[in-house]
């Protein structure tokens, strides 16, 4: 029989979890403008076709912006659903669930940023 | 509509509970079964009507809800009354803690009405019909009313509650000015009662590892306390993805306070002192 | 030796039961609007997916965005745009809030309920004039 303060302290203090926080929030604060942007700008181009988008996503603002937003959006949502998993989570699918949302954002993010530059460099 | 203060009952509530089935997540032994009605004694006029959770280990059988009909004018006008009035007249088992009967001791802390509170500080006049009386929320039952409180004791025994200095002691008291002692008001005051860890979402999934709301409280205390030199091994005990960043701001420990303290803002400040150490 | 267990070995075998927590902790708007937070979070990260293929539907050329754009401009579609839109309001509303308790700052409980409504009325309000505007625009 384990006391219940061993118990309590488990595996003891970590030391860290500060670096999670912040990025989470730091990651907010840029998604402020740049959803607000980007929802701006989507609406503004609503009914518009594809040569309309196009050449918005070529101006050298837009894009750059739009990579910015991939950059921020993925790793936002990577720190976000990890504590979602964590928080409810507590079978051995753990760890395969951290693992998959950390590389499905990091492949998301790269197949977005490629595709922006696809656009960028397309003729 | 707005909440002015955590001793406002609440008047509007969307719903009664979460849309959850009634045995969402409860292990067999939890499970809640109906119990008996207790009727009201011949010729009480003013009858209210209470739920009350029970369950005794003595017997088999799982917790189970029994009604008691409670005579208001034979009765105190606190649900503290109503419980003692119950066991006095009606059912003498019924187990439950009590001391002071006024807020200063933290005993009779339970969920009334879905909400944790005291028993001696919430009106009889202040609860819905029927009543509904559980033990603290997501705690193991020892009897009816009385919840084990160990684990959460000894999260609190974790972040050592007592002054660690090593300027040697002074011939007389360690001083403060008013203003540094005024950083630990709102704070010193905290009765344990646990009522804010009870009502934490965060630490009904995570309490084994997550501190919860009254012992983070209890931490802020020390690391706002002037004459504490252990901030260093404070903050290391506390910076973990468990013990302090399980709090989600939820915020239902400020709202449910009996003592209308703050345990939401105390980890805001742990959190940024943080911050501040790291950067 | 008698082989019935007393009382005392009874309860020590048992496990005692765990009082009920979410089945009957009364909703309250401080939980509701952090579950909320979360919820339109998970939502969210789906709607990331979908930007990520309407940017690669682009990238591709006009009949793969004329495919992608026709899926987003049906009624279907549109009703999913919708509560995207909302979804996005709502977290973008509650993340500030955070934000602001973050520095330590409105943590009164009337600050906290204010704002609470307020983040309610507000995504509400932007998500009805952010349609309103995209489908003026529209004509």
């Amino acid at each position: 029989m384990r006391s219940p303060l061993a118990r309590a302290e488990g595996l003891g203090s970590a030391k860290g979890g500060v670096k999670h926080w912040w990025a989470e929030r730091v990651s907010a604060v840029a998604l402020v403008p740049l959803t607000v942007w980007f929802l701006g700008s989507v609406i503004a181009h609503a009914g518009g076709d594809y040569d309309a988008v196009i050449t918005w996503l070529k101006t050298p603002l837009a894009s750059l912006a739009m990579i910015v937003l991939l950059l921020a959006l993925f790793h936002h949502t990577a720190l976000g659903l990890q504590v979602v998993i964590e928080d409810y989570v507590h079978s051995d699918a753990r760890f395969a669930a951290l693992i998959a949302v950390r590389l499905g954002c990091l492949a998301l993010a790269s197949a977005g940023i490629v595709a922006t530059l696809r656009i960028v460099f397309s003729p | 509509m707005i909440v002015e203060s955590s001793d406002q009952v609440a008047r509007f509530t969307l719903l009664k509970r979460f849309p959850v089935p009634r045995n969402f997540k409860v292990t067999p032994e939890s499970r809640i079964e109906k119990g008996r009605t207790w009727p009201a004694p011949p010729g009480a006029s003013r009858i209210k009507t209470f739920e009350v959770y029970r369950y005794d280990p003595e017997r088999d059988g799982n917790p189970r809800i029994d009604t008691f009909e409670v005579d208001l004018d034979d009765c105190g006008p606190m649900v503290l009354d109503a419980l003692i009035w119950i066991k006095n007249k009606v059912d003498s088992t019924l187990a439950f803690r009590r001391s002071c009967r006024e807020g200063v001791c933290g005993s009779c802390a339970m969920t009334l009405d879905g909400t944790n509170w005291l028993a001696c500080t919430r009106f009889i006049s202040d609860m819905s019909k029927p009543a509904t009386i559980y033990p603290l929320a997501n705690l193991p039952v020892i009897k009816d009313l009385v919840p084990d409180t160990t684990h959460l004791f000894a999260q609190y025994e974790m972040i050592e509650p007592w002054l660690h200095a090593t300027t040697p002691t002074p011939e007389k008291e360690r001083l403060q000015s008013p203003q540094e002692r005024s950083q630990v008001d709102g704070y010193y005051e905290c009765i344990l009662c646990f009522c804010c860890t009870s009502g934490c979402p965060s630490h009904w999934w995570n309490g084994d590892r997550f501190l919860g709301p009254a012992v983070l409280l209890q931490s802020w205390r020390w690391l706002a306390d002037s004459r504490d030199e252990a901030k260093e091994k404070r903050l290391d005990t506390l910076e973990d993805p468990f013990r302090l960043y399980r709090c989600h701001t939820i915020l239902n420990c400020t709202r449910t306070c009996p003592k209308g303290l703050n345990p939401g803002k105390a980890i805001a400040e742990i959190k940024k002192m943080v911050v501040e150490r790291e950067g | 030796m008698n082989s019935k267990p007393s009382i005392s070995d009874v309860t020590v075998a048992r496990r005692r039961p765990l009082s009920p927590n979410i089945q009957i902790y009364r909703p309250q708007l401080t939980s509701v609007l952090s579950i909320a937070n979360r919820i339109t979070g998970v939502v969210l990260s789906l709607g990331a997916v979908g930007l990520v293929i309407w940017l690669t539907a682009a990238a591709m050329g006009p009949r793969a965005y004329g495919a992608v754009h026709g899926v987003g401009s049906s009624w279907g579609g549109r009703i999913v745009l919708f509560g995207f839109t909302f979804a996005f309001f709502l977290h973008l509303c509650g993340g500030i809030r955070h934000l602001v308790w973050d520095t330590v700052h409105g943590f009164e409980l009337r600050s906290i309920y204010i704002s609470g409504w307020a983040v309610v009325g507000g995504s509400v309000a932007l998500t009805v004039a952010a349609w309103t505007v995209s489908l003026l625009l529209a004509g």
